[in-house]
């Protein structure tokens, strides 16, 4: 039994790191081919990335806010009632820092990212496979590693940033000014609140959380996209597998980060 | 970049998970400078041979020799200036379908540089309305007809002028005037010393006995020059 358990969870181990490498070895193709192709112009290039930057980015922007909005206010109104409660209304800027730019942002946009663009990557390469067009490139002389997955990944990540500031920014002062009918609190005293709160070491793990997640759901879905071989019947399934996997690489990303982030902010407080 | 010869050595090609190989130990030296008409049954690996001829398909074992160079070990970079020398036309499929049929075929001539905007869409248009399709230019692959898309397909393969041509079933879903007419493109092009290597996979008698070629033959697993090798082999066995 326990014997089988162990199997199991090696098996899982084995195949997960299998998996990595694969794709990590794909990212490293598609990087090496933009920068050897030398026929891929810096237009072609930048049309691709433009075009992604408008569908994963500027056409999520709606959903966004109003998904930032409603996080904001349920998070800024809970913080408040409940640090009132305690007694320690000074702490708001850092409870909402804590959990909105360091948490809730990178996640949420991740998420959004992967429902939207992710699916729509993935199943776009994936009937590209099945009705030979990343053959017909290849046939043209057209590396379909620099031509179609370097900027859909490039495009990602700056998307994703440009969603994850553009959330929080949302929740923050959005959510602040939806809930201000609710609760009484000077917008300059939350606003310095704030202020006060953030660092340095915030813009950091803000960068970090979302260029790496950005790549991960980009990277992952263009592979999943091109493991497509010949019918469109397993375009459905490669999508599905795409949501999935980079749902699960994202969360454990974001969950290792933080971990990682708390454990240096006890070091440096002497605790560990 | 030449081509000056195709060659196959102890070539061995399957497909994942295929019992038994397509291509097993092939040793075939192509005729250049020729119309080569490739006779085979179905199945019998014609439209994978001409993959492996445009470099889409790698043989499992054995050597594909391009001017006596092994594709087999070439990057897709060092095979690149073969690559834009060799015009491919899929059997079925391989259109981009967020292009219209004019960004389609412009589009090798765009990404490497070939030729200007103006002068790629003065070629496109040219080819275009000498085979009757203008009207679809400016199209999507969906909007139109499957002979169309067929026949955008084989526009593609040929307007890069490459020095070797592969067109699989070409006249399949193209009318019988249509693909004469697209013939005598090639057959201009050829007097210029451009299409000087033309493969072409086909069951359709007809329009291969109007066009001056060679013969082929793809059968059990070998290619042979001339039946006669076959019909050795049968005896022999």
């Amino acid at each position: 039994m326990v014997g089988a358990l162990i199997d199991r969870l090696g098996r899982t181990v084995v195949s997960n790191v299998e998996y990595t490498v694969n794709v990590l070895f794909m990212v490293y193709l598609s990087f090496r081919a933009a920068v050897v192709d030398q026929a891929q112009g810096f237009r072609t290039v930048v049309s691709v990335i433009s075009n992604q930057i408008y569908f994963t980015g500027w056409q999520a922007m709606p959903l966004m806010g109003i998904l930032a909005l409603a996080t904001g206010s349920i998070v800024i109104l809970q913080a408040s009632v409940n640090l009132s409660l305690l007694g320690g209304q000074q702490m708001m800027g850092n409870l909402l820092v804590a959990i909105v730019v360091r948490e809730l942002g990178p996640l949420m946009t991740a998420l959004v990212v992967i429902a939207r663009s992710g699916t729509a990557v993935a199943s776009e390469i994936g009937n590209m496979r099945a009705n030979r067009e990343i053959e017909a490139l290849e046939s043209m002389g057209i590396n379909p590693l620099s031509y179609i997955v370097f900027p859909r990944i490039l495009g990602g990540v700056i998307s994703v940033l440009c969603l994850s500031f553009y959330f929080t920014v949302i929740a923050l002062v959005g959510g602040f000014l939806a809930t201000k009918m609710i609760h009484d609190m000077p917008f300059a005293f939350y606003m310095s609140s704030l202020g006060q709160a953030f660092a340095a070491e915030d813009v950091w793990l803000f960068l970090v959380k979302n260029t790496f997640s950005g790549m991960m759901i980009f990277v992952i879905c263009c592979f999943q996209g091109l493991q497509v071989k010949k019918s469109p019947t397993e375009v459905p399934v490669a999508t599905t597998q795409a949501v999935v996997k980079s749902m699960i690489y994202v969360v454990c990303f974001n969950l290792i980060v933080t971990a990682l982030f708390y454990m240096n902010q006890l070091m440096k407080l002497g605790v560990l | 970049m030449k081509i000056e010869s195709l060659k196959f050595e102890g070539l061995n090609f399957s497909y994942e998970g295929q019992e038994y190989p397509l291509f097993e130990n092939v040793d075939f030296d192509f005729p250049m400078n020729n119309l080569i008409w490739v006779k085979a049954t179905h199945g019998s690996g014609r439209s994978s041979l001409l993959q492996i001829l445009a470099g889409l398909q790698m043989p499992s074992k054995g050597k594909y020799l391009i001017n006596d160079e092994n594709v087999s070990e070439m990057s897709f970079e060092e095979f690149l200036p073969f690559r834009k020398q060799i015009g491919y036309a899929f059997d079925f499929g391989g259109l981009i379908n967020n292009l219209s049929l004019l960004d389609n075929v412009t589009l090798p001539l765009l990404y490497h540089k070939t030729l200007s905007p103006e002068a790629a869409r003065d070629r496109a248009v040219e080819y275009f309305t000498e085979l009757d399709a203008k009207k679809y230019l400016n199209m999507r692959p969906a909007m139109v007809p499957g002979g169309m898309r067929k026949l955008t397909c084989l526009i593609r393969a040929l307007i890069v002028h490459p020095q070797l041509l592969l067109l699989d079933d070409p006249s399949v879903g193209v009318s019988q005037e249509t693909i004469l007419k697209y013939f005598d493109i090639i057959m201009k092009l050829r007097t210029k010393g451009i299409c000087s290597h033309v493969l072409i996979n086909s069951f359709d008698d007809k329009m291969m006995n109007c066009l001056d070629h060679k013969e082929i033959f793809v059968d059990g697993g070998f290619i042979y020059q001339d039946l006669g090798e076959i019909q050795k082999k049968v005896v022999s066995l």
